[in-house]
């Protein structure tokens, strides 16, 4: 029983790790591509299949993520919780589309970095996803991208609860100052992730896009091209249409972070703590309370909280 | 009404079809019987609803977007790839990976690169246009209802959110609230945050009253989450291998095994959630028409088969440009992705009928 409870927590790093990997493996096909055609047989290509491929095996990594996060925390709060966040960031995303900012300046990242900073790596990841999953519902905006828009919207989420530790961290060596000076670097260190999320977002999203705009064939119908050339190439393509639109995302989520992430977050740390609450049948009480008895402690009889 | 899933298989043969063939002939054919299609369903939503604006959905035209798409995508091929003997003028080399020759041929590889991008996303569009969000929404399968229930709370409250985005907007316009800058968002935005998060507190507590508990319907267990685990694993080795010629075939096999892992736990997994229907939707005889007829241009153009050749698929731009070869045959064949307008001439009938009417 002890041996199948450790196998059941190792099941899930192991599969948080191995559909990650194979996302970010999906998405640098291109990279690794013509490097190992070079070595084996040059100038010969599997063009066509690299953009269904790319989306069919993040489509995959991201239904096993999914389905391993949907479990982890999602009890009925949890559930509405997230559907009303959701409700409200695609509701955000409507106003963007309905009055454009300049480039590709989006709301929608600001609530999933902090649900993800406040309610957990799974949450954030689920907030991320699902909030692209949404709004594409309603947009009609379902389409090859849309695997990787949620994973890379879901990686948001999930690495802002990295921040919490880094925060602590830091903490440390500001023993002496007060809790607005707290906050500030809190905020801070939330406005620079946004700002990286920003850019990182841009990036991987190109690299979806990418082989269908440059197309793989002539990149690998020469025998000379090799991982350095398609590097640059990549960074061209990069430079040339999409740093000027990431930066502006980047810049529109530190503006609302520092406009609004302060008292965003302290509604969303009050509710944490009314949503985080356990209820348990009476039998569990019960017997909780018998434990508790033997140990001089005394509990309340009904729900807890 | 078409069946979900006889468009869902119409997609997946569309997108195979664009992703199976370079050749601009082909794929222009494609491109028109898309358009024809597009034209089918705007008139059939249109007759359905009786209302001009059902089908205006759209901010931008779709032919505006493949333009835009296809002019992107040839000047940036152009600027960047050099190959090809047709020159058309050069660029001085110290220009950092632009320098070089322009050639047509890099400029119609873009062209044909625009043309498979647009139609990918103008199937989708047909997909997505033909297809009400309640119908993608049964597509999830039953093994993340947690998510169903969750996408169903998020779409069904996006009309309330805005609903009370409008009342706290008027109501701080009577107090004089003028929006001016990113900070005069504020008293627009918390309003909206805290009874959308109030919103959820009761939501929840009524869900709770009614017994639903998402995490005792559905143990996890941990072979399912083994074969899951093992399904990533295989695509990740197969996927590897696949890229070296030598390993082709184990790496093929070994991502088929990968695809069955993942897919299977989850079909087992949807199987064992009860679930209701309220009203399901007809299949009629129409709809296997559509799913045969993309079975068998998917059959027929990229099977192995004697009855005619396939090379006028593929169809190379580099090192000269040619003109592209064109059987008839095969563009009859694509012609059969054209079944959904068939589908679409014949009279409408309400598709969904109360589960109680069903024998």
């Amino acid at each position: 029983m002890k041996r199948l409870a450790i196998f059941d927590q190792l099941l899930r790093p192991a599969i948080y790790i191995s559909t990650t990997l194979l996302g970010i493996l999906a998405l640098i096909y291109p990279f690794l591509f013509p490097a190992i055609t070079q070595s084996t047989s040059p100038g010969k290509a599997r063009s066509a299949e690299m953009p269904i491929m790319l989306t069919a095996l993040v489509g995959l990594a991201l239904l096993v993520l999914l389905y391993e996060v949907q479990g982890d925390k999602l009890n009925t709060r949890m559930i509405a919780l997230l559907g009303i966040l959701i409700a409200i960031n695609s509701t955000l995303r409507f106003i963007e589309v309905g009055i454009p900012g300049p480039g590709g300046f989006s709301p929608i990242f600001f609530l999933i970095i902090l649900t993800g900073y406040l309610f957990g790596g799974s949450f954030g990841f689920l907030m991320g996803s699902l909030t692209l999953f949404v709004s594409a519902l309603m947009t009609g905006g379902i389409g090859p991208w849309l695997p990787s828009q949620m994973f890379a919207a879901g990686w948001v989420g999930m690495s802002a609860a990295l921040l919490p530790p880094l925060i602590n961290w830091l903490g440390r060596f500001h023993k002496y100052s007060n809790e607005k000076w707290e906050r500030r670097i809190e905020l801070g260190i939330l406005m620079v992730f946004g700002f990286l999320w920003g850019l990182l977002y841009g990036v991987i999203m190109n690299l979806w896009s990418w082989p269908y705009f440059s197309g793989p064939a002539d990149q690998f119908w020469t025998a000379g091209i090799g991982t350095v050339e398609i590097i640059q190439r990549y960074l061209s393509y990069y430079l040339l249409t999409s740093l000027v639109w990431d930066i502006a995302r980047g810049i529109g989520t530190v503006l609302i972070l520092l406009a609004f992430g302060i008292p965003v977050l302290r509604a969303l740390r009050r509710f944490h703590s009314r949503f985080s609450f356990q209820y348990s049948s009476t039998q569990d009480n019960i017997l909780t309370q018998e434990t508790l008895s033997q140990e001089n402690s005394s509990i309340p009889t009904r729900g807890q909280i | 009404m078409i069946h979900t899933w006889a468009w869902v298989i119409w997609l997946i043969a569309t997108l195979i079809l664009f992703s199976s063939t370079r050749n601009p002939l082909y794929l222009i054919l494609l491109l028109l019987s898309l358009g024809i299609i597009n034209n089918a369903l705007k008139r059939y939503q249109l007759e359905e609803s009786n209302d001009p604006e059902r089908t205006n959905t759209l901010p931008i035209s779709p032919l505006r977007i493949g333009l835009m798409l296809i002019a992107l995508s040839a000047l940036f091929n152009a600027a960047i790839s050099h190959y090809g003997e047709t020159v058309l003028f050069s660029l001085p080399e110290w220009i950092p990976l632009l320098g070089g020759n322009i050639t047509v041929e890099a400029l119609f590889f873009g062209v044909i690169n625009g043309i498979v991008l647009f139609g990918i996303f103008w199937a989708f569009l047909i997909f997505n246009q033909a297809l009400p969000s309640h119908k993608l929404m049964r597509l999830i399968p039953r093994a993340f209802f947690p998510l169903a229930v969750v996408t169903s709370i998020a779409i069904t409250f996006i009309p309330a959110t805005l609903h009370q985005y409008q009342k706290i907007r008027e109501a701080q316009a009577i107090r004089g609230h003028k929006v001016r800058g990113l900070r005069d968002w504020l008293p627009l935005v918390m309003p909206l945050m805290v009874g959308g998060l109030e919103r959820a507190m009761s939501l929840a507590e009524a869900m709770t009253a009614r017994g639903f508990a998402s995490n005792q319907t559905s143990p996890k267990r941990s072979w399912e989450r083994s074969l899951l685990l093992i399904g990533i694993l295989s695509l990740l080795v197969g996927w590897l291998l696949r890229l070296f010629e030598n390993w082709n075939t184990l790496g093929s096999i070994l991502l088929a095994f990968g695809v069955i892992f993942i897919i299977g736990p989850f079909w087992i997994l949807s199987r064992r959630i009860p679930h209701s229907t309220y009203s399901r939707e007809q299949f009629r005889w129409h709809d296997g028409l559509i799913i045969a007829a993309a079975f068998l241009v998917i059959v027929l153009l990229l099977l192995p088969t004697n009855l005619f050749s396939r090379s006028s698929l593929e169809f190379e731009v580099y090192p000269q440009l040619t003109l592209p070869p064109f059987d008839p045959l095969i563009g009859i064949i694509l012609l059969f992705l054209l079944a959904p307008v068939y589908a679409m001439s014949k009279p409408s009938k309400n598709s969904l009928s109360p589960a109680t009417q069903r024998k």
